[in-house]
């Protein structure tokens, strides 16, 4: 029972964006990129559970959520790594400087600091724009569950950036808005 | 229009990602427009997404790195699978024959993909580090193993089976079974004690056929308590299957058909002992 080959450009097109999410769930991009691949083997297992009908992201996204509910599971054991700070590395090792580099590292490092309950929401509602129900489904949690933690977590995350030095939260205002 | 007079950010917050009814979301806007410190916390929630994505945006316009795409192709997916059932997977063993039967680039897939599996499911190079084990100590004539059952006097042979099963478990923090293999022509020889890693030990038991035929079983703490399938991996003439299950993971090796050592990979897993596992899934 291989996975049939149309499922399978279907997951190479999906990639970017699964990347992209894991990149702001791990915060180190061979880290991210792992969490990628065992997503996709999980899926390339599991090809014949994907309902057509539905959007591949939202499902691949949930998978990397599991991936990475085990991975942490694993890693509580085996080491202990401050997100904050790999991230802040990779951010120099893979970042030209910009004009905004102190805000943008400063947004990562509060969201770093934000616990994985309430990060996986924000990152599937506002960078992937999963609606609520979708989000609800790759975490399989109920709908009202995923509007609390994300209002907590924006919230949260307001918080962090307005304590911080670097990125006073009228910047960020004068800069996106 | 009558507006309420509070509302609650967790709604304020979902009006943002417009997930309100319309007649909920023309509240919620009227609203905001008599409560203008509530609507500037909103801008800066909807500031901090425009940032978040802008953050990440760059993400998804770099290639598709290499392995990823390879692993999308490889041919072996459908072995990869943490929860599969241990007969089914040897079903497809069986039936697809998958090992070594693919041309070049193919399995140099599946070899990636293998690895990737040995670093989701272990710490990396375990599979690695037990196939040289078993060549460096199935080879050894005089010393093959530490605690020695095979010359051991007959009458001592219980006593020394149960120190060398008591050494292991307390060493290795596993429960260590010495498998009886006998009925698939195997006696056990011993067993010794590997480093693994910067803290870790690994054991090792050693089991041969009279015609001389060695095979090892390596067990270690799992790092990950997931159940893992069988996998196949070929190293030289070394063949291995491993697996995850409970908190220890196994690796069989020998210099033995894919056929035989899946039947000793069997029978070891009919008896390993049940080990729960640390956090339910």
């Amino acid at each position: 029972m291989q996975a049939p080959d149309a499922f399978r450009r279907q997951l190479l097109a999906a990639i970017p964006r699964l990347r992209r999410y894991a990149r702001g769930l791990v915060f180190d991009a061979a880290a991210a990129d792992d969490l990628v691949q065992t997503a996709l083997e999980r899926a390339l297992t599991h090809w014949h559970q994907f309902d057509q009908r539905r959007d591949i992201v939202v499902w691949l996204v949930g998978i990397t959520h599991h991936a990475f509910i085990d991975d942490r599971r694993r890693e509580r054991r085996v080491r202990v790594v401050d997100p904050a700070e790999a991230l802040a590395e990779s951010d120099l090792q893979r970042y030209e400087p910009a004009p905004d580099i102190a805000l943008r590292m400063d947004l990562a490092a509060a969201l770093a600091r934000l616990p994985p309950e309430q990060r996986e929401p924000l990152l599937m509602v506002s960078i992937e724009q999963f609606s609520y129900a979708e989000c609800a489904q790759a975490l399989g949690i109920p709908i009202g569950t995923v509007m609390s933690r994300i209002s907590r977590a924006r919230t949260a995350l307001r918080a962090l950036l307005d304590g911080s030095e670097c990125a006073p939260p009228a910047r960020a205002l004068r800069r996106v808005i | 229009m009558n507006t309420p007079s509070v509302i609650e950010d967790n709604v304020l917050s979902a009006w943002l990602d417009g997930e309100l009814e319309p007649a909920r979301r023309a509240e919620v806007e009227a609203w905001l427009q008599q409560h203008p410190e509530a609507a500037a916390r909103v801008r800066l929630w909807s500031a901090d997404r425009d940032a978040l994505r802008a953050r990440f945006a760059s993400v998804v316009d770099e290639p598709v790195p290499q392995p990823l795409a390879r692993s999308v192709w490889a041919r072996q997916g459908y072995l990869a699978g943490p929860v599969w059932p241990l007969a089914a997977a040897v079903a497809a063993f069986v039936i697809g024959g998958v090992a070594g039967s693919f041309g070049g680039w193919q399995w140099r897939g599946q070899y990636d993909s293998a690895n990737a599996f040995a670093r989701a499911a272990s710490p990396a190079g375990w599979v690695q580090r037990a196939a040289l084990a078993h060549r460096v100590y199935a080879a050894e004539q005089r010393h093959p193993v530490e605690v020695n059952l095979a010359t051991t006097a007959e009458t001592q042979r219980s006593e020394q089976e149960a120190h060398l099963q008591q050494w292991l478990t307390r060493r290795v923090d596993l429960p260590v079974k010495l498998f009886d293999l006998r009925a698939e022509g195997f006696t056990l020889v011993g067993g010794r004690l590997l480093p693994d890693g910067p803290n870790g030990v690994s054991a090792l038991l050693m089991y041969e056929q009279p015609g001389g035929a060695r095979v090892t079983v390596t067990l270690r703490r799992a790092a990950e308590s997931v159940p893992a399938a069988f996998r196949f991996e070929r190293q030289g003439d070394v063949g291995l299957f491993y697996w995850v299950e409970g908190r220890a993971g196994y690796a069989l090796a020998g210099a033995l058909p894919r056929e035989r050592l899946l039947a000793l990979a069997q029978s070891i897993y009919a008896q390993q002992p049940t080990i729960p596992a640390e956090s339910p899934r």
